[in-house]
């Protein structure tokens, strides 16, 4: 049995381990995905409302290796949406003092 | 003749203190620097600047103010002067001077448990404020940036599960170590004390404390501190301010405490700041930790961190390269901001070359 199927078993042994470590990171890779996405809203609207810097040099600034799918900045509203990994995130500049956050 | 002798040295402590210079609305001029060692300075501070690989040094401002004058100004496109700079952990220096305000106040003592004034920090019952200012709470905190994602603690605390409530994100990590015992640095342990601030002072006094006894007392106009959808100032990262603003917290601090003739921070909360934790092993972080300020300073016979600056010298620093030098001794506050995406940046390095730049 197992001389005749080494692969097969390496192959189970992998998936169990790859599952089990899934399952022990399950709350960290569920909120990964979120990362980008959440990431470029807040920042780029800092640069953009907090620290006043031209809008290119805040697309520029917040460009990181994962991609972003989908963009908008709202300046009537203050609001930046960025998408990336499937995921969609929205901040808001709340004024002076306390800046832009990120909405929930 | 003894009431005329006082006169005499009233009017000269008067004197003393009048020539002492402080910024007004504006910080005063003085003659700025010039020659082969300015240029050195401005060669290292300043490279051409590559935002396609965003690689080398990468200086956004860099500000030298000797004896409360300015002598050295310079920013880099599109920071100028009125720009309010990300600080990010320069932040946690701030929020330590905040809370010497509020030591001053007795509203706390540095052995008080900081579940005191945060209740979720009851699951850590005896971790105290004065470990919380040497990031030793002993939790289980996972510092990395942008290298591991996956499992930082920051990145998970700013942008995803903690980013509600920060510091209750913090309180629920689970303990690693007896608190005070060892230095481990925590964007985590900051924002727990943001919130025990809180819980001293009520919500709607938290709100504008900052402002009301530090910013505005320093004459600074317009900082922002953003919160978290708690309202508690984000004391891990996210203060702003123009590094002319920056500089007089560096003065603040460079004249122990004292703005003026007012007396802002007890000189016992500076020397606390300035006191090298005793747990912390060297070559643990690139500077020593003291109480929220980093140090220069030899520990357990290592050199120290920067061995061109001064030991007196202090700072506050923040992600990619932010940083407030003090220097006490040589009457030297130093604001550098920058936006170093590669760790190249070296703290020594600026540090000696704006030594050599404002020797006479």
């Amino acid at each position: 049995m197992i001389r005749r199927r080494p692969f097969t078993r390496l192959f189970l042994l992998l998936l169990l381990a790859v599952a089990g470590w899934v399952w022990h990171e399950r709350v960290n890779l569920q909120a990964f995905p979120d990362i980008i996405a959440a990431y470029t809203a807040k920042e780029y609207c800092s640069c953009r409302y907090v620290a006043n810097n031209p809008a290119d040099y805040c697309r520029g600034y917040v460009k990181q290796y994962v991609p972003t799918s989908a963009f908008s900045d709202n300046p009537e509203r203050s609001e930046v949406t960025a998408s990336g990994l499937g995921r969609t995130h929205t901040a808001r500049w709340m004024g002076e003092r306390q800046g832009c956050r990120l909405v929930p | 003749m003894v009431r005329g002798l006082l006169c005499v040295a009233l009017l000269l402590v008067t004197v003393a203190a009048r020539a002492e210079t402080w910024p007004d609305k504006e910080w005063a001029k003085g003659a700025l620097l010039a020659g082969p060692a300015v240029d050195a300075l401005n060669a290292y501070a300043f490279p051409p600047r590559d935002d396609a690989t965003r690689q080398g040094i990468r200086t956004d401002a860099l500000l030298v103010i000797r004896d409360g004058v300015v002598i050295y100004e310079r920013y880099a496109a599109p920071t100028i002067a009125s720009t309010p700079h990300l600080t990010w952990s320069i932040s946690k220096s701030l929020m330590a001077t905040v809370l010497g305000v509020a030591y001053g106040e007795n509203r706390f003592k540095l052995t008080d448990p900081a579940a005191r004034f945060y209740p979720p920090m009851k699951q850590h019952p005896t971790v105290t404020m004065a470990d919380l200012l040497h990031w030793a709470s002993g939790l289980d905190w996972q510092e990395d940036y942008e290298y591991a994602p996956l499992k930082s603690s920051v990145v998970a605390m700013l942008y995803t599960r903690g980013r509600g409530d920060m510091a209750e994100f913090a309180a629920d990590t689970e303990r690693a170590a007896a608190p005070g015992q060892a230095f481990r640095y925590s964007s985590g342990d900051s924002n727990i004390l943001s919130a025990a601030l809180k819980g001293m002072l009520g919500h709607k006094a938290y709100m504008s404390y900052p402002w009301d006894v530090l910013f505005k007392p320093l004459g600074i106009r317009n900082a922002t501190w953003e919160t978290d959808a708690d309202e508690t100032f984000v004391a891990s990262s996210y203060a702003y301010l123009t590094a002319r603003d920056l500089a007089r917290v560096g003065l603040l601090m460079a004249r122990n405490g004292r703005w003026g003739d007012q007396q802002l921070l007890p000189q016992e909360w500076v020397a606390f700041n300035r006191q090298p934790f005793d747990s912390y092993k060297a070559g643990q972080d690139e500077a020593v930790p003291g109480g929220h300020w980093w140090l220069n300073r030899e520990v357990q016979g290592a050199a120290r961190p920067w061995p061109d600056a001064p030991a007196d010298t202090f700072a506050a620093l923040g992600h990619w390269g932010q940083a407030l030098y003090v220097m006490p001794d040589e009457h030297l506050v130093i604001v550098r901001y920058g936006d170093d995406r590669d760790g190249s940046y070296r703290h020594n390095e600026l540090l000696k070359r704006v030594l050599a730049a404002v020797q006479p």
